[in-house]
């Protein structure tokens, strides 16, 4: 297992003037999120959210808004200061960093998309992404160099000269990305980077930035409200709700087997044919009771992390159960028609 | 709609009035289901006026009906017991005494035997009597009016009743759509408005009848409360004369006196280190040969500001010269560029500190107001006593007037810089000085670049002022104008102040513009 880079520890944010009296309040008598805001008149932005994201994954937070996510990420470059908690990113403790330390990693190893693009309206698209290096004080030949080189990667080639406003809102968020990437950061953190963009620039976007994130292998947290694309986007998924992380898993984790009502009712709606797979409905080889003679040496064989997309091509060409294999080829489980339909249903056996 | 949500509306108009809630229910259900005017009667509302209004809380219809109930109950009075002809009879009275004045010098100039003086004496009183007939005359057909004023108020009355009887639930249901939807209003009847309402009309209701029904009124009120506030009781004036004023007056000239003692350094150290950057304008300006200036300005305005400004300023410049006011305009335009230079120099820090902290703008914010609203001439007096005479002062007036603009524009740009974006800025490291210089600034200039304009343009507008304190320049030239009312001096010297104006602004817009690259 790959190290974490980013590591957050029962980290709260609470808004208002009476913050640490209400964190007391909260840790002492457990207080609910209505009861601060009636007793302290502050807002639990996030509460106790803990968890960590390993070397180039990306992690994505989904959420509706108002609960907590935006405010989340940026604990992660202290943009926002947390009321209690750790926060440590790239092996160093965030809270402890003073001013230039800040703003050195800020510059230097963290880099940051914004749902509303925010490019500086004055400056070229090539001056929008130097910008980093601007601020870190690099020369304007290497500047140049290098936003360059990151137009290229986000295909925006020829348009260095323009200004932001001369671009579509598509174009411009890929100037943001270029930005983000100009001062070359360990970590991405993109808040709901694709959100304001419409569905097919949406999906364009989303296969770009898939693939650049497989070439550059930076570490990312994604922000969205959208389960769809935490599910094309993410290795694993945390779902928050009133600040509150209510589960983290891979997508498969988060449709098979939803932690609470919430989450199945966002799963509900989602296409579960390449999100589930063989090993998650197949029943196991010793347990199968056949309900009528079969044949195991004329059924398919498939490989147990095959998806019910490719189980379905296979179902359909044979009456056949299928028999589902290990890694090294034994057979272990089978899937028949009942199963393979429970399966697409419900995501599960 | 359903009986479930007819009932919902009566429980809750019931909640609402508190009160004889079966009639309320009805009228409010009458008035609902029209649409224009509907004719619902309030009798309790039509008795007790706008007592109904203290005590339901509806405030509007107090005041309205307090004012006009007041009307027509002066209209009452003055038909009751007014005295609707006193002025005309205190007339007759004064009249009749002269008269008797002048039969008694007759009397007496017959007595030294001045036949001709007695006869001319006699011939006045008859005058006066003519008039002093005449004065009783009126002062009968006023009383005789009494009856119709009287018949007059008592239908404004009855009109005024009418008019709260049929107005009263319609104010109210008003009312209880805004208690509905919870923005405070009272329901039910409250007592301390009730208090509050007698209160009021107590207060006001006496002394305002009293005031317009009874000549003296003055010495009414001393009648009635039996000489114990003293012979006459002041309610026509405030009876305060000019006494706490003059003193308090004396006081801040004593104040001024010693600021102006004890800090004439500091004074002096202001009005050289203005007159430093007046003299270094004026030198370019005054001293550089004619036409060097008019070249070098020219040429500005073409490459700053394109050959529409140039063309623009180069019949300007032709229009002072040959009017003979070059060199008058040049000091103008040194006056008015020192005052904006150095608005520009206070003003954008003071603008940025302000547009960053709430805190001082809303300490700051009174003072521009003041420094705005206040006529010049009252500062202008204190100037005099600090900084004496001449430009510096005449500077020192311009700052005063012309720089809350670019102060106020600067923390409007400041603060209309997007959150987000600086945000975005933060995130990537900035500092906050990088911040200012990279984002908050280039974000705020069109704002800041208004701001200067507007500043430009008032500091001309102080011209003509600023050379009441001995200010050489086009503005003497009005000001001399104005007292001879030379109008085509006033006129051309005018138009002068005006091109300089236009000049120095659509060259700072042209550098604006070209900057930003829009056309």
């Amino acid at each position: 297992m790959a190290e974490n880079v980013i590591t957050l520890e029962g980290v709260w944010k609470i808004f208002g003037q009476n913050a640490d009296a209400s964190m007391a309040a909260i840790h002492d008598r457990g207080l609910g999120k209505a009861e601060v805001l009636k007793e302290f008149d502050c807002v639990v932005g996030i509460a106790d959210v803990s968890f960590s994201v390993r070397r180039g994954e990306i992690f994505c937070v989904m959420g509706l808004s108002g609960s907590g996510k935006s405010t989340m990420v940026r604990h992660l470059n202290r943009l926002i200061e947390p009321t209690a908690g750790q926060v440590s990113v790239l092996g160093r403790d965030m809270l402890t960093l003073s001013e230039s330390e800040l703003r050195e990693m800020r510059a230097m190893n963290i880099g940051m998309v914004f749902q509303h693009m925010a490019l500086l309206p004055h400056r070229t698209v090539r001056d929008n992404v130097a910008f980093p290096l601007q601020v870190r004080g690099e020369p304007k030949s290497r500047r140049w160099e290098v936003s360059q080189r990151c137009l290229e990667m986000v295909d925006l080639t020829g348009y260095e000269d323009r200004f932001p406003r001369e671009l579509s809102g598509g174009m411009q968020q890929r100037v943001g990305l270029a930005r983000a990437l100009a001062s070359d950061p360990e970590v991405l953190l993109m808040d709901e980077p694709f959100s304001a963009l419409d569905p097919l620039i949406r999906r364009q976007l989303q296969d770009q930035f898939m693939a650049l994130s497989a070439e550059l292998n930076k570490t990312t947290v994604f922000i969205t409200h959208d389960l769809d694309e935490a599910i094309r986007i993410g290795n694993r998924i945390a779902i928050m709700k009133d600040g509150r992380i209510v589960q983290i898993g891979t997508p498969e984790e988060i449709v098979t087997r939803p932690a609470d009502e919430y989450v199945r009712d966002f799963v509900e709606g989602i296409s579960k044919l390449k999100l589930v797979f063989a090993h998650s409905i197949m029943v196991p080889i010793k347990d199968y009771k056949p309900t009528r003679q079969v044949n195991f040496d004329e059924s398919p064989r498939a490989h147990h992390g095959a998806d019910l997309d490719q189980l379905i091509d296979v179902a359909t060409s044979t009456e056949n159960v299928i028999i589902i294999t290990g890694d090294d080829g034994d057979d272990i489980g089978v899937v028949d028609r009942a199963t393979l339909l429970k399966g697409i249903q419900g995501g599960k056996a | 709609m359903t009986d479930a949500a007819i009932g919902a509306t009566e429980r809750s108009v019931e909640e609402f009035v508190q009160e004889k809630s079966a009639y309320y229910a009805r009228e409010f259900a009458r008035i609902q289901g029209k649409t224009g005017f509907s004719w619902s009667w309030n009798s309790m509302a039509a008795v007790c006026g706008p007592l109904w209004g203290a005590a339901r809380g509806v405030w509007g219809f107090f005041w309205t009906f307090l004012v006009l109930e007041l009307f027509a109950l002066v209209q009452v009075g003055r038909g009751l017991w007014g005295e609707l002809g006193a002025d005309q009879l205190a007339r007759y009275e004064r009249l009749l005494e002269n008269i008797a004045r002048r039969e008694a010098q007759a009397a007496e100039s017959l007595a030294l035997g001045d036949a001709d003086d007695a006869e001319a004496k006699l011939k006045i009183a008859e005058n006066l009597r003519a008039a002093a007939d005449k004065a009783l005359e009126a002062a009968t057909a006023a009383n005789s009016m009494a009856l119709t004023i009287l018949l007059t108020g008592i239908a404004l009355l009855v009109a005024v009743k009418l008019a709260e009887g049929f107005y009263a639930n319609i104010a109210y249901e008003a009312q209880y759509l805004r208690w509905r939807s919870g923005r405070g209003a009272q329901a039910g009847i409250n007592r301390s408005g009730l208090l509050f309402g007698a209160v009021g009309i107590l207060a006001i209701w006496p002394l305002t009848l009293l005031r317009f029904t009874v000549a003296k009124p003055d010495e009414a009120i001393a009648g009635f409360t039996g000489g114990f506030l003293g012979e006459r009781v002041p309610i026509t004036e405030f009876p305060v004369g000019k006494e706490y004023f003059a003193a308090l007056a004396k006081r801040v000239d004593t104040g001024f006196d010693w600021l102006a003692i004890n800090f004439g350094d500091v004074f002096d150290g202001v009005t050289a280190g203005i007159r430093s950057v007046l003299d270094g304008l004026e030198v370019l300006l005054i001293q550089s040969p004619w036409p060097v200036v008019m070249f070098v300005t020219v040429v500005v305005a073409l490459r700053l500001a394109g050959p529409r400004v140039a063309i623009f300023t180069a019949a300007a410049l032709v229009y002072l010269a040959f009017m003979g006011l070059w060199e008058l305009a040049m000091i103008t335009v040194a006056l008015i560029g020192a005052g904006a230079a150095l608005c520009v120099v206070i003003g954008i820090p003071l603008g940025i500190w302000f547009g960053k902290s709430r805190r001082a703008y809303a300490i700051a914010e009174p003072v521009l107001d003041f420094m705005q609203t206040m006529p010049a001439f009252v500062y202008l007096i204190p100037i005099i006593a600090f900084f004496g005479t001449g430009k510096p002062p005449g500077v020192l007036a311009t700052l005063i007037f012309a720089m809350p603009p670019v102060i106020r524009l600067t923390a409007l740009g400041m603060r209309g810089v997007p959150e987000t974006t600086k945000e975005a800025a933060i995130a990537f490291g900035c500092s906050r000085r990088q911040l200012l210089f990279n984002v908050e600034l280039p974000l705020a200039l069109p704002s800041i670049m208004t701001g200067i304009n507007q500043t430009i343009l008032m500091a001309l507008s102080m011209v003509v002022i600023a050379s009441l304190i001995g200010a050489e320049g086009l503005g003497a030239l009005i000001l001399e104008a104005l007292q001879y009312a030379a109008k085509g001096q006033g006129l051309l010297g005018g138009l002068a102040i005006l091109f300089c104006a236009m000049v120095i602004d659509r060259i700072a817009q042209g550098i604006y513009r070209k900057k930003t690259g829009a056309a």
